[in-house]
């Protein structure tokens, strides 16, 4: 079901593409899932050398920043929201690192077990993501 | 089907491994013979069953060494996580700067095309969340704030 979907989703690729992955005719799971892991290890590591650099070069500290938000007065929906996003990738991240660790043993190497791991990891991703935003 | 599956669980220790996952169009069991086709790159966790040339040795136990610190330094930044929210402390700052610098650096190292200025931008972390632990009050406890909010 997931691979049919996916298959439909490459009909729309960009002729002008970045990548020629990208517009391959079948995608499937464990391709897309592997791209996603580079993309939330990018993305968090960004986020990180982002908070790093601000602490060197913004001036005040990290209470003061924090008053800023909250003078801002945000709605907890909003406030909620912010958190399961910063949390997604992370979590994405983390659950799909276990599985390649998991490769790296030796273990669930079979195809089947590829596209099963691959659901319980986005299955783990998305409950986790919502028990710590609710934190 | 049994000796395919030990090659690949071999090959998939190392970099080629990971790339073959990424290049598959559809991942069926006819096209993993065609990959076992691919000379293994040097990065290998696993132990080598292929004979190298003398003057290969030493650049792949290097590069062996090396995947293999990578996975040390994963498993210890997964266990920093839960770690850090049961005890946080000074110590667990500091551990997580440097293991989470660490483990970002290497993974960008595999993006090829994130190489310049790598170990800058790393250097640069490292010493942002260093001073951020020293002067200001820290990663734990920067979390818990921010997850107050």
């Amino acid at each position: 079901m997931a691979a049919f979907l996916l298959r439909h989703v490459s009909r729309h690729c960009l002729r002008n593409h970045f990548s020629p992955q990208l517009c391959v005719r079948n995608w499937s799971l464990p391709m897309a899932m592997s791209i996603c892991h580079r993309g939330t290890g990018i993305a968090l590591s960004a986020g990180v050398s982002l908070f790093g650099m601000s602490a060197l070069l913004l001036p005040g500290n990290f209470e003061s920043y924090l008053e800023l938000v909250k003078s801002l007065c945000l709605g907890p929906a909003l406030i909620h929201t912010a958190k399961f996003a910063l949390v997604f990738p992370l979590m994405y991240h983390t659950w799909n690192g276990i599985r390649h660790l998991m490769w790296d043993l030796g273990k669930g190497l079979k195809i089947p077990q590829l596209y099963q791991s691959g659901v319980v990891v986005l299955v783990l991703t998305v409950l986790s993501s919502l028990g710590l935003a609710a934190m | 089907m049994i000796a395919v599956l030990w090659r690949l669980s071999a090959l998939c220790g190392a970099q080629g491994g990971r790339a073959l996952l990424l290049r598959t169009s559809v991942v069926r069991p006819a096209h993993i013979s065609a990959f076992l086709q691919d000379q293994p790159t040097p990065e290998w966790c696993g132990v080598q069953h292929i004979h190298l040339s003398p003057s290969h040795h030493s650049g792949s136990k290097a590069a062996s060494l090396h995947c293999t610190s990578e996975r040390v330094v994963s498993v210890l930044l997964l266990g920093l996580l839960p770690a850090t929210y049961l005890n946080p402390c000074s110590a667990m700052d500091y551990s997580l700067a440097a293991t989470l610098t660490l483990h970002g650096h290497w993974g960008l190292g595999q993006v090829k095309s994130a190489k310049a200025g790598l170990l800058g931008l790393s250097a640069l972390t490292f010493a942002g969340l260093y001073y951020f632990n020293y002067h200001d009050v820290g990663i734990c406890k920067a979390v818990a704030m921010l997850w107050k909010l």
